[in-house]
C-alpha cells in the first residue's frame, strides 16, 4: 500500500508529464501557422535574413494585395463551396442507397458488386485523371462546376462506411416496417435512413474535407482561374511566384481562412464527425 | 415517401443544369477557345483577340490560362479525344510530337492567297524552324522569339567598384567580377544554376560545341570535346564560394535570390523581364541587363551564342471551326497582330521589323532597362535544341545532369547522356 | 405461398439492383474501366495520343531491371515505415494524453486536428519554407545546416514528418473515440488488483482499442502507399534529391505525364496496386493475432 502522500506526488507527476507533452505537441502543431502569418508580412529580403527576424519590421499587407491581384479569391471560395456541396449531396444520397442495399437486401451478384467497391478503395486516384478528363471533355462540360464535382459523384468509401452502419441496425426494425406495409424504398427512406444521422454527418464532413483538399483534378479539368478551387488556385500561385515565400504564405492564409473559421465555429461537430468514420 | 425522391430529383437536376449556366452560345456567334499557359501574357493575348473581334464581330474568343504542367497533360488528352481548344500555344519541346502525329493543322499555305512567301519574308529561319514539324511543313504561326540575357545588380557592382557588364565581356570577366563582388559585399556573384536553355546550352554553343549535331540534328554531342569542356566549366562554377550550390537553387529560385538581393548576376529569358519589373517594384532601377558573356577561347566560332526559342499559335487538324480559326491565325501572324502583342509587353514579336514594339511597356517604368540588348543578340542566336526523339530522352538526360551536380563522375555521366540520346537514333 | 415468397424475393432483388445501380454504374465508368484500361496499357507501348501497341511483358521486364524503380519502391516502403508505425504510435500517445483528465481538452483537440482542414498545398508550402536549407527557421533553431529537402538522405524523412504532422490529429481523434468506448469499470476492477499504469495499458487499453487501431492502420497504410501530392508540392524538378525521394506514384506521374511513356507508367501502377493488395491482405490475416473484437 502506497502512502497518500506518495500517491499525490505520483499523481502530480503524471499531471505534469501530461501537460508537458500536450503543450509541446500543441506548439509543434501551431508553429507552422504562426510562421506562415509572420512570413506573410515580411518583404522577400527580410524573409531571407540570417539570422532571421522573428517579428516582421512592419505590418505589411502588400503580399496579401499581390495574392489577391493574382487569384480571384471570391470566385475560388464560391467554386469550392459549390463543389463541396454537390459532392457531399451525391456521396450521401448514393452511398446511403447502396449501403442500405448491400447491408439489408438479398440480390444476385451482391458480393461481386461489393468487390468493385472494395477494389476502388485501393486504386490510386491519379490514374483516373486522364480518362475522366476525356469523359468530361467529350460531354463538352469542362470549365464548369459539374466538372469539379464529376469524380465525386459516387463514393466507394461512403458505401463501405454506411454499409457498416446499416449492418449495425437490427434486422427486426426493417421487418417490422415491412409488416406494416412499407415497401423496400419506404423502409429505407422512412425507417432506416433517419437512424443513420450520426454516420451521415460523419460522411458529410469526411467528404467535405477531402473534396476541399483535392488538388490535381480541378487543375486539369478546368482551364481557367475563375473556375478553380482554393487548393488548386494555390498551386497556380506557386507557379507564378515560384519561391517568393511571403506572397505564397499570404495566399495560403487567404485560402485556408474560410475552412478554418468554419472549423473553429463547428469544431465539436467536425471532430466528432470524423471520430465516427473510424468504424469498428 | 414522396418528399425524399422529389428532393433528390431536384438536387440532381440542379447538378446537371449547372454546367449549362457556363455556356450561353445562343447568340449566333462563333465561340472560340484560346488556351495559353502564362498568366502574365493573358492581357496581351486578350488585346490581340479584341483587335480581331472588333473587325469580326460574329466571332467571340475566350482566353483560358492553365499552368504549364497541367497544360500538356490536358492538351494531349484533348488531342486523343478530339476536344482540343480552337487555338493554343505550342512549345518547341512538344511541337514535333504533335505535328508528326498529325494532330496539328498544316498551316504552310495559310497566306497563299495573298502572299505565298509571307512566312519566309516576315519571319526568320529560326522562328520558322521552331514552328515546323520534322517534315519541314509549318504547323504553327510564329508568335514570339526570345533569347537569354545576363541580369545584373547595379548596386552590387558599384559597391565592389566593378564596371557594368557589356558586349566586351567574356567568361573570365564574369568570374572575375563575381569574385570581387563576393569579396566586397559578401553577396553571391554569378548564380549558375542547373538549366538547359538558361544555363549550360549557351556555354556549349559559345565554346563551339553542340548538343545535337547541326548538320543532321540527329546525333548528340555530349562527349564531343568542346561540348564536354563547356559543360564541365559551367558545372564547376558552383564550386566557387561566390556561387550557391544546386541545393540552394532547388529551394530558392535564382530569380527570387536575385530580386531579394542575395546575388549579383544570373541568366534570364527575355520573356520573364517584364513580369520581374512588375513583381518587384522596389527593385526597379537597381538592376539592368547585358549581353551574355562570350567564350574567350572557343574551339571554333567567335565565342558568341544565345539560345533562342519561340512559341507559336497552333490549331487542331480535326478542329470544328478550322476555316474561321485559320482566319484568326492569319490575323495573329499579321503585322498588326504581332504589333499589338508586342506593345502589350507579352513577348518580342517574331515578325521581322516589329521587334521594338516590345519596348512600349518597358518605357513606362521610371528606370528603363536596356532592352536593345535583346534585339541585338538576335544576330547570333542558336535555335532551341530539339528533334523528334528528344521528348523521350529529355528527362533521362536531365536526371543524369542532376547526378553530375550531386558529384558523380562528369565524364562517365556525359558518356551516359550521349548513349541515352543516341539510343533513339538507331531506334528511329 | 411459395410463389408469393418468390415474388417478394424478386421485388427485393429489383430494389437491391435499383439502389446500388447509381453507385455501381458510377464506379465502373469512373474507376473500374479506367483501371482495366491501365492494366491493358501496361502490356503495351504508348505510341502517342492514346494509340497503343501490344508488347507483352516488356514494360515489366524493363521495370524490374530499372534501379530507379526499385529505389522508388523502397522509398514508398520506407515512407510507410515512417508514417504508419511511427505516426500511429505518436497518435496513440496523443489520444491517451487527451483521454486523461486535463483542462482545455477541447482546445488541444482542436489544435491537433487543425492541419486536416487546411489545404495540403498550403501545408506543403509552409513546410518547404521551414525546411529551407539556407533561410529556413528549422535550421536556424537547430543551429544546423541540414539540406532537409534536397539531401537524398533526409528528403523522404522530411516528407514523412510533414505527413505525420498533418495526419496525427485525425488519427488521434479516431483513437480517442476508441479509447472513450472502453468501459471505466474495466479499469476500476483492474486498479483494485493494484496493476500499474503500464500494465493497465497493455492488458486493457491496447486490446480494447485494437479494432480502432486496426482500421486507422489500414487507412493510413493505403494512403501512404499512394503518396504523391505531398512530394509533388514539396519538390521541384530541379531538386537534386528528386530521384532519391520519389515514390512509386510520383515515378508513375513522371513516366506517364512528363515523359509520355504511358505503358511503362501503367506497369508501375499495376505493381503499386498489387503491393497495396498484398499489404492489406497481410494486415487482415495478421489482425487475428492481435486485434481483439471481444473481451
Amino acid at each position: 500500500m502506497k502512502s497518500t502522500d506518495s500517491l499525490r506526488r505520483s499523481y502530480a507527476m503524471t499531471k505534469f508529464v501530461t501537460y508537458f507533452f500536450l503543450i509541446l505537441g500543441a506548439i509543434i502543431m501551431v508553429f507552422p501557422f504562426v510562421w506562415m502569418l509572420l512570413t506573410s508580412s515580411k518583404t522577400v529580403p527580410e524573409s531571407m535574413q540570417i539570422p532571421p527576424t522573428i517579428i516582421p519590421a512592419q505590418l505589411m499587407l502588400d503580399n496579401f494585395k499581390d495574392a489577391i491581384d493574382s487569384l480571384p479569391f471570391g470566385r475560388l471560395y464560391i467554386n469550392t463551396a459549390l463543389m463541396v456541396f454537390f459532392r457531399v449531396v451525391c456521396a450521401v444520397l448514393f452511398s446511403s442507397m447502396a449501403g442500405y442495399a448491400f447491408a439489408k437486401l438479398k440480390f444476385r451478384c451482391k458480393n461481386l458488386l461489393f468487390g468493385i467497391v472494395l477494389i476502388q478503395m485501393s486504386l490510386p486516384s491519379q490514374i483516373f485523371i486522364i480518362p475522366q478528363y476525356q469523359m468530361v471533355a467529350k460531354m463538352g462540360l469542362s470549365n464548369t462546376i459539374f466538372a469539379l464535382v464529376f469524380p465525386g459523384l459516387v463514393s466507394a468509401f461512403g458505401v463501405f462506411f454506411l454499409r457498416q452502419t446499416y449492418l449495425s441496425i437490427p434486422d427486426e426494425i426493417g421487418e417490422a416496417a415491412y409488416l406494416d406495409g412499407c415497401n423496400q424504398w419506404q423502409t429505407f427512406y422512412k425507417v432506416m435512413f433517419p437512424l443513420t444521422g450520426t454516420s451521415v454527418a460523419a460522411l458529410t464532413i469526411f467528404t467535405a474535407v477531402f473534396a476541399y483538399s483535392d488538388l490535381m483534378w480541378p487543375l486539369v479539368v478546368n482551364s481557367d482561374l475563375s473556375m478553380m478551387t482554393l487548393s488548386s488556385g494555390l498551386a497556380t500561385l506557386r507557379g507564378q511566384f515560384s519561391t517568393n515565400f511571403p506572397v505564397l504564405m499570404a495566399g495560403s492564409l487567404l485560402a485556408m481562412l474560410p475552412m478554418v473559421v468554419l472549423y473553429l465555429i463547428f469544431q465539436r461537430q467536425f471532430v466528432e464527425g470524423i471520430a465516427g468514420t473510424g468504424g469498428k | 415517401m414522396k418528399k425524399f425522391p422529389r428532393l433528390a430529383a431536384a438536387v440532381l437536376m440542379l447538378a446537371l443544369l449547372l454546367p449549362l449556366a457556363g455556356c450561353g452560345s445562343a447568340d449566333g456567334k462563333t465561340h472560340l477557345t484560346f488556351q495559353i499557359w502564362d498568366v502574365f501574357q493573358r492581357p496581351g493575348m486578350q488585346a490581340v483577340c479584341d483587335a480581331y473581334t472588333a473587325q469580326n464581330p460574329d466571332v467571340v474568343i475566350e482566353v483560358q490560362v492553365t499552368s504549364w504542367g497541367e497544360y500538356w497533360t490536358k492538351l494531349e488528352a484533348a488531342g486523343e479525344s478530339n476536344t482540343m481548344p480552337d487555338i493554343f500555344w505550342m512549345h518547341t519541346d512538344q511541337i514535333l510530337y504533335y505535328a508528326d502525329f498529325g494532330i496539328l493543322a498544316d498551316l504552310t499555305d495559310l497566306y497563299d492567297e495573298t502572299d505565298p512567301n509571307f512566312f519566309q519574308d516576315h519571319y526568320t529561319e529560326v522562328s520558322l524552324g521552331n514552328a515546323s514539324g520534322t517534315d519541314g511543313k509549318i504547323y504553327g504561326v510564329p508568335k514570339d522569339k526570345d533569347n537569354v540575357v545576363l541580369v545584373y545588380n547595379k548596386e552590387m557592382f558599384d559597391a565592389a567598384g566593378v564596371s557594368y557588364p557589356d558586349e566586351s565581356w567574356t567568361w573570365d570577366d564574369l568570374t572575375d567580377a563575381s569574385q570581387r563582388i563576393y569579396d566586397a559585399t559578401g553577396k553571391y556573384g554569378y548564380m549558375a544554376y542547373n538549366d538547359e536553355q538558361l544555363g549550360y546550352w549557351n556555354f556549349v554553343y559559345q565554346n563551339g560545341g553542340y548538343i545535337l549535331d547541326p548538320e543532321t540534328n540527329i546525333h548528340a554531342g555530349y562527349t564531343q570535346t568542346a561540348t564536354a569542356d563547356a559543360i564541365k566549366y559551367y558545372v564547376n562554377l558552383q564550386k566557387n564560394d561566390w556561387c550557391p550550390d544546386q541545393n540552394y537553387f532547388a529551394e530558392t529560385s535564382p530569380g527570387t535570390a536575385f530580386f531579394s538581393e542575395q546575388g549579383a548576376m544570373f541568366f534570364e529569358g527575355s520573356w520573364n523581364l517584364l513580369a520581374e519589373l512588375q513583381n518587384y517594384p522596389d527593385m526597379v532601377g537597381k538592376w539592368d541587363i547585358a549581353p551574355l558573356p562570350a567564350c574567350p577561347d572557343p574551339e571554333s566560332g567567335d565565342g558568341l551564342a544565345t539560345i533562342s526559342n519561340g512559341l507559336c499559335y497552333a490549331t487542331a487538324a480535326r478542329g470544328k471551326n478550322l476555316e474561321i480559326v485559320k482566319d484568326v491565325l492569319r490575323f495573329f501572324g499579321s503585322e498588326e497582330g504581332q504589333r499589338i502583342q508586342g506593345e502589350s509587353g507579352a513577348a518580342i514579336p517574331a515578325y521581322l521589323g516589329q521587334e521594338d514594339s516590345w519596348s512600349t511597356e518597358f518605357n513606362k517604368f521610371d528606370y528603363v532597362i536596356d532592352v536593345q540588348v535583346c534585339y541585338d543578340q538576335f544576330d547570333h542566336v542558336i535555335q532551341y535544341i530539339n528533334n523528334a526523339s528528344r521528348r523521350k530522352w529529355k528527362s533521362t538526360v536531365a536526371d543524369e545532369m542532376v547526378r553530375v551536380y550531386n558529384g558523380s563522375d562528369i565524364d562517365a555521366s556525359l558518356a551516359k547522356m550521349q548513349s541515352i540520346a543516341d539510343s533513339y537514333v538507331t531506334a528511329e | 405461398m411459395n410463389k408469393k415468397l418468390s415474388a417478394a424475393a424478386r421485388r427485393e432483388e429489383n430494389w437491391g439492383w435499383f439502389m446500388v445501380a447509381p453507385t455501381i454504374i458510377g464506379l465502373v465508368v469512373l474507376n473500374l474501366w479506367p483501371f482495366i484500361q491501365t492494366v491493358y496499357a501496361s502490356f503495351c507501348e504508348h505510341l502517342g495520343f492514346g494509340h497503343y501497341q501490344f508488347i507483352g511483358l516488356k514494360n515489366y521486364i524493363t521495370m524490374f531491371q530499372n534501379a530507379e524503380f526499385w529505389k522508388a519502391t523502397w522509398n514508398t516502403v520506407f515512407f510507410c515505415i515512417l508514417t504508419v508505425p511511427v505516426g500511429i504510435i505518436l497518435a496513440l500517445f496523443v489520444a491517451i494524453l487527451l483521454n486523461s483528465k486535463v483542462k482545455f481538452k477541447g482546445g488541444f483537440r482542436t489544435i491537433f486536428f487543425l492541419p486536416l482542414v487546411c489545404a495540403p498545398a498550403a501545408i506543403a508550402m509552409v513546410w518547404r519554407w521551414i525546411f529551407n536549407g539556407e533561410y529556413g527557421i528549422l535550421n536556424q533553431l537547430l543551429g544546423a545546416k541540414i539540406q532537409w529537402i534536397t539531401d537524398p538522405k533526409t528528403a523522404v524523412l522530411a516528407v514523412a514528418i510533414v505527413s505525420i504532422w498533418s495526419s496525427i490529429g485525425y488519427d488521434a481523434v479516431l483513437l480517442l473515440a476508441g479509447l472513450q468506448n472502453i468501459p471505466k469499470t474495466l479499469y476500476e476492477a483492474n486498479s483494485i488488483d493494484g496493476a500499474g499504469k503500464i500494465r493497465q495499458f497493455f492488458t486493457i487499453t491496447l486490446p480494447m482499442v485494437s479494432p480502432t487501431l486496426f482500421s486507422v492502420m489500414i487507412m493510413r497504410l493505403m494512403a501512404s502507399m499512394k503518396i504523391y501530392d505531398l512530394i509533388y508540392m514539396m519538390a521541384e524538378e530541379t531538386n537534386p534529391a528528386l530521384t532519391d525521394m520519389q515514390s512509386l506514384m510520383y515515378l508513375f506521374y513522371r513516366s506517364s505525364f512528363v515523359a509520355g511513356e504511358r505503358g511503362y507508367g501503367s506497369a508501375i501502377v499495376v505493381w503499386t496496386v498489387a503491393l497495396i493488395l498484398l499489404v492489406t491482405l497481410i494486415q487482415f490475416w495478421g489482425q487475428k493475432k492481435w486485434v481483439t473484437y471481444d473481451i
